[in-house]
């Protein structure tokens, strides 16, 4: 059993940046674990640029954005073991990792969770129809293509208009695959609005709302699809089915906190989000175990990864310096239209910056704040959707110390 | 004659409307920053948009080194582009920053690596 | 290629795979013909994976007689063979007055049949036995478990095939004839020559015994939808959860599995499609709503996949499901032992089968004993469910277990290396993950496969078009995206 300030779980965006924060803060006892053989996380396959504007000034790739905070990772000498797979992780801060070497146990003052998410599977839609091969997620299926030098198929048909399925129709079509269409079950699209023009439109690839994928077919590999219109509730409307011909479905249907090790920690999960419950110094309901990043709540862009990562970094710094926490005892409520918040409790002594998704469509609305009914801020808005994530700063002197609060959408 | 665009030069997606006749553009509205409207009027010229992919690694701990465009090109030009990016093969060690094709197809753009591939070393 | 066998099993599920290892206890030229690519395609490995009591099938029969057995052999089965077996119980919940006596008529039944661990219990007791349960009442059978009936079949057909015996896969029996006293066994890749032919072919024994002269049997296809939830609801479930059952069907159930997932399932419905594995949307819904009216946890975001099942009945002119026919037709087919409808409990009920099998053979001809044969098997070992100093001494014996590949369920390189060179010589991806559990998890293989796959051509010196995923045909990529195809 080793003794460290820091053990942080993950080398992609969150974990290098709160790493480097750390390392900014003053903290030099840390370890980063990656399971991977490299550092960078799923950016390591997202070779597409348009990452970084916000932090950099320019639109990088997927590799380029990692490889910035992997340099500065090297450069200060932050200690990290690719190839690290974490098994288990105490409600003490105990965490094994299985390594080629053997295993690794460290005992943590602190734990930073930044294990990123993972993709819904066909599984977990339960699409009907028989179990071919040729239904990949998009995740999967471009990591066959950036990382493996493989190409998943030649007839393409898409579930989801997730920002990565988008990705791949674009991808996949620069390849030599014929991406048929993009169908998406909600009447909106899941994925940014200049993803639908640069990677669909572009390519004349056709996205159909409020439809979906009612049964796969093909014993050996996959040979169509049945798509269908839904009604409002969701439900396909009898009558509108219509089959496609195709070798390959790929899945962009959500993506979903890895949270395996949470359930061992015995950390509350927040139902919405599915990640940790987390109070504004992003620490989850078991002291000194903290969580950023896709972990925690999908974010649309890394740019807000980093700097979540980092805010985290400063509160653990603030932790493993021994500052006496302070009790959250503020819950803060999705209200009318917002789906999810990030941070779940709060003190109401503090600023944070309050992250949220609507779950519609929005035009000229406000975001407000209220606590025990009386406002707190409110934020003007042109358009919200809920393939945006929001961001509202709340300042601790608008607040009292008792009183729930609620974000709703006006 | 008027046309509504997203800006696709960040995520913030602006919604722009642009109004022109006989080819003169009138108004553009609805940009929050200079490049949407910068934006729009190549769009209503000639549009242009970069691309990412990737290039074979020979000897390298990775099958393929991911390479992007330093400029946008001609939209019409991306699978003419893709085509000389398929042909472009290196030996590793590959350093991301690395230019492998200048002025790809004699357009205003490189192709330059975005991912640092080490040497496989033998006999692991 | 025309070299003789004393004995062709055709049918590599569960019970080929059962009789294929009985037989290699006597010195016998075995050939096992399976046309998958894998064991356990079909039948033995699309049901519940329970180890059934022996008191819902009609006494006298060789249902209940083989089931019981099976049972009681199955901690010495799994003690040899090497597979994941749990002798958890189970209860069948009642509520009203009809379901008492129902259950009543049960449980002699399953006492005449001679079973034992059969108890009536009250709700305070039931609630005790699985806290969630919604009933009135049960039956308790104490001896009934829960086991993989994919590393059960595998454990039968590896132990089989170190005692000599060859398995053969993509071999489809074409069609069979009898030249003087050897028959003569048509694949696609070329003819086997044969003194005993055993028809194992679970769905497909119509066929076979059709092909073997012994015509007339109605076999129907029944076929069960199921749900499988995530690990994290198996702890909340130790054992199956039964309705009250009737002597034809068990009613819609839910059962951990050996690995903590939760199965919910099976409705039954008569089918003539008996490779059609399509579960349609409206009954998975059904299942969701029966399955939560005995066990409320069942939600649709626990859901990480369905399947379905086909099981072969050997039903009368009235469409009464009949008793398993295991015979040796003398008159129209000699050295031939004919299988026909071998369905529930046909997985606990396997190694008796295969026993009674050996038998009627042996009844008719004396086989040598195989001096070297041995019962046991070990299988590969699971890093996941080490302790950290027997995980820490793997490690140590072998760097490839410090190498996780899937995380969610916790297989490392090494187990994967051993599954893809694993004896039957499978290289299929579902045949891997069936022997390791990589892919199974909450990920479903997203973040794993593609390095199993890559496995599989370096292993194998395969090209990557040239791997498949379960079927034959079910390539799954279609090469390389740059440099050579």
């Amino acid at each position: 059993m080793e003794r460290k300030e820091v053990v942080i779980i993950g080398g992609g965006p969150a974990g290098l940046a709160a790493a480097v924060e750390l390392h900014k803060q003053g903290v030099r006892d840390m370890v980063i674990l990656e399971r991977e053989d490299r550092l960078g996380g799923i950016l390591r396959q997202c070779i597409h640029d348009g990452f970084g504007l916000g932090r950099f000034g320019e639109s990088l790739s997927g590799p380029e954005y990692a490889q910035a905070f992997i340099d500065e990772v090297q450069a200060r000498g932050i200690p990290y073991e690719t190839g690290a797979a974490v098994l288990e992780l105490t409600c003490d801060r105990k965490v094994t990792a299985a390594t080629r070497s053997g295993l690794r146990q460290y005992e943590a003052k602190a734990v930073v969770l930044a294990m990123g998410c993972k993709e819904r599977s066909r599984g977990s839609l339960g699409i009907p129809g028989e179990r071919p091969s040729g239904v990949f997620t998009a995740g999967s299926a471009q990591a066959y293509m950036n990382l493996y030098n493989r190409m998943p198929g030649r007839e393409v048909v898409i579930l989801g208009s997730g920002d990565i399925g988008m990705i791949m129709a674009r991808r996949l079509t620069l390849e030599g695959a014929h991406v048929q269409a993009v169908f998406e079950l909600l009447p909106h699209p899941s994925g940014l609005p200049r993803n639908i023009v640069q990677c669909l439109d572009d390519y004349d690839i056709p996205l159909y709302l409020s439809h979906t994928v009612t049964e796969i077919h093909g014993r050996t590999r996959l040979t169509g699809v049945t798509v269908a219109e839904v009604d409002v509730d969701r439900r396909p409307i009898p009558g509108t089915e219509q089959e496609y011909t195709c070798d390959t479905l790929i899945l962009s249907v959500g993506l979903i906190p890895e949270n395996q090790l949470l359930e061992g920690a015995g950390i509350v999960i927040d139902p919405r989000t599915n990640g940790a419950a987390v109070d504004e110094a992003l620490q989850t309901s078991v002291p000194g175990i903290f969580s950023a990043g896709n972990v925690l709540h999908v974010h649309d862009l890394v740019d807000f990864v980093s700097l979540e990562a980092e805010t985290l970094a400063r509160s653990v710094a603030a932790y493993v310096a021994g500052t006496p926490p302070v009790p959250c005892n503020l819950a803060v409520e999705a209200g009318r239209g917002v789906g999810h918040t990030v941070p779940q409790r709060v003190s109401g002594t503090a600023d944070f910056t309050l992250s949220l998704r609507v779950t519609g469509h929005y035009r000229d609305c406000r975001l407000v704040v209220r606590q025990d009914g009386r406002e707190v801020v409110s934020k003007r808005m042109k358009k919200a959707i809920p393939a945006e994530m929001v961001q509202l700063a709340v300042k601790a002197g608008n607040l009292r110390r008792i009183g729930a609060l609620e974000v709703s959408v006006e | 004659m008027k046309k509504q665009y997203t800006c696709i030069i960040c995520p913030n997606g602006c919604e722009i409307e642009a109004e022109w006749d006989n080819g003169k553009i009138l108004s553009v509205v609805g940009h929050t920053c200079p490049k949407g409207e910068q934006y729009v009027r190549q769009e209503l010229t000639a549009p242009k948009r970069t691309i990412a992919s990737s290039i074979l690694v020979e000897n390298g701990v990775l099958p393929l080194a991911s390479v992007r465009l330093t400029a946008p090109i001609p939209k019409e030009m991306i699978f003419p582009v893709m085509e000389q990016i398929r042909q472009i093969t290196l030996r590793a060690p590959v350093k991301a920053g690395t230019v492998v094709c200048r002025h790809v197809c004699g357009l205003e753009s490189d192709v330059v690596v975005t991912k640092n591939v080490e040497e496989r070393k033998q006999e692991e | 290629m025309q070299e003789q066998y004393d004995v062709i099993v055709i049918g590599a599920g569960v019970v080929g795979s059962a009789i294929a290892r009985e037989l290699s206890r006597y010195r016998l030229r075995i050939a096992v013909l399976e046309k998958n690519l894998d064991v356990c395609n079909e039948t033995s490995g699309r049901n519940s994976a329970v180890v059934h009591g022996g008191f819902a099938n009609p006494v006298g029969s060789l249902k209940a007689r083989f089931c019981v057995s099976g049972n009681k052999m199955m901690d010495k089965l799994a003690a040899e063979l090497d597979f994941p077996f749990k002798r958890c119980g189970k209860v069948l919940v009642g509520n009203t007055p009809a379901d008492m006596e129902q259950l009543q008529r049960t449980m002699e039944q399953g006492a005449i049949n001679g079973m034992d661990g059969l108890e009536l219990v009250d709700e305070a007791r039931l609630h005790e036995l699985v806290p969630a349960v919604v009933g009135k009442f049960a039956m308790w059978s104490k001896n009934s478990g829960i086991m993989d009936p994919f590393l059960y079949t595998i454990a039968l057909a590896e132990n089989a095939h170190a005692n000599g015996v060859s398995y053969f896969f993509d071999h489809e029996v074409t069609g069979i004839h009898r030249e003087t006293d050897v028959y003569v066994l048509q694949t696609g890749k070329g003819d086997f020559r044969t003194r005993w032919v055993v028809n194992a072919a679970g769905l497909g024994c119509k066929r076979i015994s059709d092909m073997l002269g012994i015509t007339g049997y109605r076999v129907v296809g029944s076929r069960s939808n199921y749900i499988i939830l995530h690990k994290r609801m198996g702890r909340l479930l130790p054992m199956p959860v039964y309705p009250v059952p009737n002597n034809v069907y068990m009613g819609i159930h839910v059962t951990p599995t050996v690995d903590g997932n939760v199965t919910v399932g099976p409705d039954a419905e008569n089918t003539d499609k008996l490779d059609d594995y399509t579960v349609p949307q409206k009954n998975i819904e059904e299942l969701a709503a029966s399955g939560t009216v005995l066990w409320p946890h069942i939600h649709k975001k626990d859901q990480i996949r369905t399947f379905a099942g086909i099981q072969p009945k050997l039903v009368d002119e009235n469409g009464t499901v009949q008793d398993y026919k295991i015979e040796i037709r003398d008159d129209i087919a000699p050295q031939a032992v004919n299988l026909v409808g071998i369905e529930s409990p046909g997985l606990t009920a396997s190694v008796p089968i295969a026993q009674y099998v050996v038998e009627l053979m042996r009844e008719r001809e004396a086989f040598a004993e195989n001096p070297a044969f041995n019962p046991c098997r070990k299988g590969i070992v699971r890093f996941a469910d080490c302790t950290p100093a027997e995980q820490a001494r793997l490690i140590a014996s072998d760097q490839d277990y410090g190498e996780l590949v899937c995380g969610c369920e916790g297989v490392t390189k090494a187990e994967l290396l051993a599954a893809i060179h694993n004896p039957l010589g499978v290289v299929t991806m579902t045949g891997i993950k069936y022997r390791t559990r990589a892919m199974m998890g909450g990920c479903q293989g997203g973040f794993c496969q593609m390095k199993i796959e890559q496995m599989i051509e370096q292993e194998l010196g395969c090209r990557p078009q040239e791997v498949c995923y379960s079927r034959k045909g079910s390539w799954v990529l279609t090469g390389n995206m740059r440099g050579e195809a």
